[in-house]
């Protein structure tokens, strides 16, 4: 295991550090979170704004400029949901100082960089530029619009929002996209303020950076946020579903039809039985050995993925089909079949060992690239304990069957969403 | 008797092993330090343009339905008694297959239980079994495969463009075939391509991780049989200089239009050189990277938004360069590209800009060497292209603003070039 060290900068902000020289890239990201709030819309602009220009490089090409200038360095942003808290991701990577050709040290530029792009971006007196504010909401706005381009996101995205009806985790995409049309250049101002003053914020470097380098920075970058009030992120667990619900949607010119069937899985907060509901979820739907790649897709043809996803910050489990539309109730009932099988313990202790091998196998090598390093530990950034890979497999292989079996009798499906082509219609 | 040469690179300060089985297959392992995990990839230089072929001597040219080199990966996963899923099932390796223009390849990653993955993978992949049932089962998932792809904007964009710019080329063609083309697939077709191309010496196998030469090779002793050489001929009409159409469109439900523009280039029965390809990639940069200032002005005026970008598109017997994105005015876009070429081809790169994005190409070249992964699938497309993977960066330190400035006249002709738009009815 590499040398993981972590430790508080300040209250809400967490550096995590892996001191490795393994790699010939060191790789750095700043993950802020807060709850899913009125907020939303900016923060979606704001993503998009911070990750294109600064104070400092108020301009695509020299803002570019500079992430190139360090010798080829990748960047990348990001904003999603977190359970009901959003996620802001800013991350770089970049080539190791040993392979700098002029004697410079690339790494610690692009920390100070990193953290630049948070602390001074591109306002004056109390407001972003408003230029950069308009195009910014068009890139959101089209960003968002065009999700309906991937059906197989798009119905599940769907789906989340008509299950999760009430529950911060279901944004309604509407008044996303509406809010965002609405957002101010002062607006975004406020937001930005409210954002690094409220947030919880993971630090997550791998790679060559000392830590006495880094926390040192993050340090000073905390003294020079204003009002740092930081609030506890929660997340609310529905355990267990009334009456199946279900919804059907079509759209013009689709080919395949998408099917996705949202299931409570009775988990009631993010740490409760997590490794058992992790192998239950791979044995009903995961990887090539599962009840639902086997039944759904091997014996019946009836798709080319069918597969199942546990959400742990929310305790909720998708699955996802792309099926014909006359297919519909052969797959929706096979589906349900297949988790009755695993509520009533027929599946075999090979498919459990199979579960159990790929996902140890799986986690002992998270530590084998850069990026899986940081996204392995920044995904474990308000954990009071951090774990590493290997014992993460040694709690998979300890699951039984009879906790499987428990796991499976707790879930159950909540909503059903069809997304098919008009054409298609019968 | 395997012949085992050691190849290293001094800035990199990495090395691997190549290796020429007894059997006639090539072997790549490339072990890297405190890695707990191996990724290993199996491949043919067999993919879905290999659509007209003779195989052997005395063989007589013979056509095959579309989509065929994409069932077979699927199929092969298949045997008489236990298929490769099941049994990688008992040692937790994940894996997987992909089928491209010019290849088919075979993998898994693991942590543990490497040498019986690794038996596994080349058992399977050299053991065929097809029977009419089992074709028949996959016709309805590849279908389904199929309409999942049609659906893609994106995948329809660049296939939508391929036609528009090649006549008789087999890269236009879907590589998993089209619902109609699989149907006449049958498992006698299926063993007679399989004969064709999964001959070892038309294949490779490359290793990287945790591993050594020697595990490989025990693996790679036990179960591979000496395989005799067989020529293979591919036979491709020969393809126009000119594109089909300037302009070409398809339906679908997109939020707004998508286009991809790409500018021919005349390359004959060839494949371009490693240098020629990255010539492209630093000329594509200049042009039109985010840096350059058409892509700065392009974004502010709201012509595209952030899913811009460019690429060099090549393989045997086609090339082309390519821009995709979104744009409600792909026509402007068009003309804005076309100016800015024209210019550049007049008054020349600047060599400052030049020497940024080739620092660029460095760093990132060097970061390419950290993902088991990445490193197992450079070293079969390397070997599969005909280079050699370290090769790249003495290659790209040689490039200077001339060879740029030369490409971007010969390979680039503005009169010659194709749009597709994926668009809303």
């Amino acid at each position: 295991m590499s040398n993981v060290k972590y430790n508080e900068t300040a209250d809400g902000i967490r550096l995590l550090c892996v001191n490795t020289g393994k790699f010939k890239t060191n790789f750095i990201s700043i993950d802020l979170f807060a709850p899913i709030g009125e907020d939303l819309p900016a923060q979606y602009v704001l993503c998009s704004l911070l990750a294109h220009t600064s104070r400092d490089y108020p301009t695509f090409k020299s803002f570019n400029s500079k992430v190139e200038g360090l010798y080829g360095a990748s960047f990348d942003s990001g904003i999603g949901s977190y359970g009901d808290n959003v996620r802001l991701s800013f991350c770089l990577e970049l080539p190791d100082d040993r392979f700098a050709l002029y004697k410079d040290t690339p790494s610690e530029e692009a920390v100070d960089f990193l953290i630049n792009i948070l602390l001074n971006p591109l306002c004056k007196n109390g407001r972003f530029d408003e230029e950069a504010a308009k195009r910014e909401i068009r890139f959101t706005l089209e960003d968002l619009e065009a999700k309906k381009n991937d059906k197989r996101a798009y119905a599940l995205s769907r789906l989340k929002q008509l299950m999760c009806e009430g529950e911060k985790y279901g944004v309604d995409s509407e008044w996303l996209e509406n809010g965002v049309r609405d957002v101010t250049s002062e607006r975004l101002f406020e937001a930005y303020k409210n954002l690094l003053s409220t947030a919880q914020i993971a630090v997550t470097a791998c790679g060559t950076l000392s830590q006495d380098m880094l926390c040192e920075k993050i340090t000073a970058f905390a003294n020079n946020i204003e009002n740092r009030k930081p609030v506890k992120l929660t997340s609310e667990f529905v355990t267990g579903a009334g009456e199946i619900r279900y919804f059907s949607e079509s759209m013009k010119m689709m080919n395949q039809a998408k099917l996705v069937i949202g299931f409570r899985s009775g988990m009631e907060n993010d740490t409760d039985s997590y490794y058992a509901y992790r192998i239950m979820t791979d044995v009903f739907g995961g990887g090539p050995y599962s009840r639902l790649f086997t039944n759904v897709r091997e014996k019946l043809s009836l798709c080319y993925y069918c597969g199942a996803r546990l959400i742990r910050q929310k305790g909720i489990i998708f699955v996802q089909s792309g099926i014909e539309k006359k297919n519909y109730n052969k797959a929706l009932d096979e589906i349900l079949n297949q988790l009755a099988v695993m509520k009533n313990g027929e599946f075999t202790d090979e498919e459990l060992e199979s579960s159990k091998k790929a996902l140890a196998d799986a986690y002992c090598g998270v530590e084998d690239s850069p990026m899986g390093v940081c996204t392995y530990y920044a995904s474990q950034c308000f954990a009071d304990e951090i774990i590493s890979g290997e014992e993460e497999a040694q709690a998979f292989s300890a699951v039984t069957r009879e906790d499987v079996i428990k796991c499976a009798q707790k879930t159950a499906a909540d909503s059903v969403y069809l997304l098919s082509g008009e054409e298609n219609d019968e | 008797m395997n012949n085992i040469k050691e190849i290293k690179n001094e800035i990199l300060n990495e090395k691997y092993y190549e290796i020429d089985h007894s059997s006639g297959l090539k072997i790549f392992v490339y072990p890297k330090e405190n890695y707990s995990s191996c990724y290993a990839i199996f491949g043919t230089k067999y993919g879905s343009t290999d659509n007209c072929f003779k195989a052997g001597k005395n063989g007589e040219y013979i056509t095959v339905p579309e989509g065929i080199a994409h069932f077979l990966e699927h199929k092969l996963f298949e045997s008489e008694e236990r298929g490769a899923f099941e049994r990688y099932s008992e040692t937790g390796a994940s894996a997987n297959a992909y089928t491209s223009f010019d290849k088919t390849c075979y993998l898994f990653s693991c942590t543990g239980n490497f040498s019986a993955s690794l038996e596994i993978l080349l058992d399977f992949v050299t053991s065929p079994y097809f029977t009419p049932e089992t074709v028949s089962k996959e016709q309805g998932i590849i279908g389904q495969e199929i309409k999942m792809t049609n659906d893609e904007p994106s995948w329809a964009s660049l296939f939508t463009l391929l036609k528009a710019m090649y006549k008789t080329h087999p890269v236009s063609i879907d590589i998993a075939g089209t619902v109609q083309s699989i149907s006449e697939i049958t498992a006698d077709l299926l063993y007679e391509c399989y004969n064709a191309f999964y001959n070892l010496n038309n294949m490779a196998l490359a290793v990287a991780g945790n591993v050594t030469v020697e595990e490989v090779l025990a693996v790679a002793d036990k179960i591979l049989k000496p395989s005799e050489e067989k020529q293979i001929e591919r036979k491709f009409e020969n393809e126009p200089k000119e594109v089909v159409s300037r302009y070409a469109e398809k339906h679908l439900d997109v939020s707004r239009p998508l286009f991809a523009i790409g500018y021919k280039e005349d390359v004959g029965n060839t494949r371009r050189t490693l240098k020629q390809t990255l010539e492209s990639e630093i000329m594509l940069d200049i042009i039109a990277g985010k840096t350059s200032a058409l892509y700065e002005k392009m974004m502010e005026s709201g012509l595209v938004n952030t899913t811009f970008y460019s690429e060099y598109f090549e393989g045997l017997g086609y090339g082309a360069h390519i821009f995709s994105g979104e744009s409600e005015n792909p026509e402007e876009v068009r003309r804005r590209i076309d100016e800015e070429i024209l210019r550049l081809q007049s008054e020349g790169i600047d060599r400052r800009e030049f020497e940024r994005i080739k620092k660029k190409h460095y760093g990132k070249f060097i970061m390419g060497f950290d993902d088991v992964d990445a490193v197992a699938n450079f070293l079969i497309n390397d070997y599969f292209n005909g280079d050699a993977s370290f090769d790249g960066l003495a290659v790209l330190e040689s490039i200077t603003v001339e060879d740029i400035n030369r490409r971007l006249n010969e390979a680039i002709d503005v009169n010659n070039s194709s749009m597709s738009v994926i668009k809303a009815e």
